[in-house]
């Protein structure tokens, strides 16, 4: 159906929710338990998953392919990065400058794996919460390293430069300046580098998408003022969702960024979306009949009415070293 | 920023990062790592020939 999937079968055998005692993203301690970090220590890490769906060296395809069936090796990379030390933290509750780091931390991550000859999309992206299905509690991400760009990101691509083609203006551009007109209904929070907004199309309740103000494609493209603000930004959206139902909230978060494939993407703008599972405090936004076998999300929410209620929840981000943004 | 990359005894790779005041503002300009498909090869055909972790991995 023109898209890839990846058979993972040794995934199955993976860790799943371990009591905190034995999390093998915690430190390794003296005479502790030998977790996968093997310091005492750490500010943040990054490791090759130890059950990856792609590998840079993969076995050939467990089956053969046919006119009808390609296969492919799945080759890539499957990273995890690990927020904090602190088992019981989140990033929410992270103070800002450790997001700071984790920006730099992202940033550096896309620089070293797009140098990898077969990786044509870095994605960065992280899944919280059980509701979301992680197997692990521990505070941490994922960058996969795709040997293709993704089908989601190719809409985004074809949709950006078909607007480009119409009219000489970035698509997102355009998105953030229609979000800001008027009284800015959809607009969650702003600092001098980015926009946090619900956006008109939104699919999910509470689906808030960080904007960079300067058009761009990448967090190598950040300076270093947009790294903080986009750090301050992380942290106003992540803590007025735990407000929110006054709970660890769950979500997906993604990075779209332009692809590593040498094509020119200039056209594309670097952007965060979230993808909250959660209509109420206690109900879920399930992907039913029409979302997955038709693609068509219906939103029981508008997406001004869920925007003022992150609103009144936004606090300035006060930064330990280097006053508030 | 400064960076320590090593290697686990699987093979695997495996990256410390770590801050400070005067390192953190040149974060962005501090790599000089590259994952290229040669050196990856290298390392899975000799994983020895890298630093290695002496703890046990652990699992995940």
């Amino acid at each position: 159906m023109g898209e890839w999937v990846a058979t993972a079968t040794h995934r199955q055998a993976r860790t799943f929710l371990p009591p905190a005692d034995f999390c093998p993203l915690c430190p390794t301690k003296p005479g502790g338990f030998p977790t996968e970090i093997p310091e005492a220590t750490y500010d943040i890490v990054a490791f090759e998953n130890r059950f990856p769906s792609l590998t840079p060296e993969p076995p050939a395809p467990a089956v053969e392919a046919s006119e009808l069936y390609p296969v492919r090796p799945g080759q890539g990379v499957c990273e995890v990065i690990v927020y904090s030390p602190n088992h019981n933290s989140t990033l929410a509750q992270e103070p800002v400058e450790q997001i700071h780091q984790l920006v730099q931390v992202w940033t550096d991550r896309f620089r070293a794996l797009q140098s990898a000859e077969f990786a044509k999309y870095i994605f960065i992206f992280e899944n919280k919460g059980e509701a979301i299905g992680v197997t692990l509690h521990h505070p941490h991400g994922q960058i996969y390293a795709y040997p293709f760009v993704p089908p989601r990101i190719l809409t985004e691509l074809e949709q950006t430069r078909a607007h480009m083609d119409a009219t000489g203006r970035c698509l997102l551009c355009d998105i953030l300046a229609e979000e800001r007109r008027g009284r800015g209904e959809r607009i969650v929070a702003e600092n001098d580098s980015f926009a946090a907004y619900i956006p008109f199309f939104a699919r999910y309740p509470y689906e808030v998408h960080i904007s960079s103000t300067r058009h761009l494609q990448a967090l190598t493209d950040l300076n270093e003022t947009e790294g903080r603000d986009l750090a301050a930004m992380l942290k106003t959206v992540l803590a007025a969702y735990d407000k929110l139902f006054n709970l660890s909230f769950p979500y997906m978060m993604v990075l779209h960024q332009r692809p590593t494939d040498g094509g020119d993407y200039g056209y594309y703008h670097f952007h965060i979306e979230f993808y909250p599972p959660l209509r109420t405090a206690t109900k879920l936004k399930y992907l039913a009949g029409s979302e997955t076998g038709a693609g068509m999300f219906i939103n029981d929410t508008l997406a001004e009415d869920k925007a003022a209620e992150l609103r009144a929840l936004v606090v300035p981000v006060v930064w330990e070293k280097g006053g508030a943004l | 920023m400064q960076h320590r990359r090593i290697t686990l005894e699987d093979g695997r790779y495996l990256v410390f990062y770590t801050f400070d005041e005067e390192t953190a503002a040149a974060a962005s300009s501090n790599s000089n790592e590259t994952i290229g498909a040669e050196e990856l090869t290298a390392r899975r055909a000799e994983p020895d020939a890298e630093p290695q972790a002496t703890e046990e991995p652990g699992r995940v």
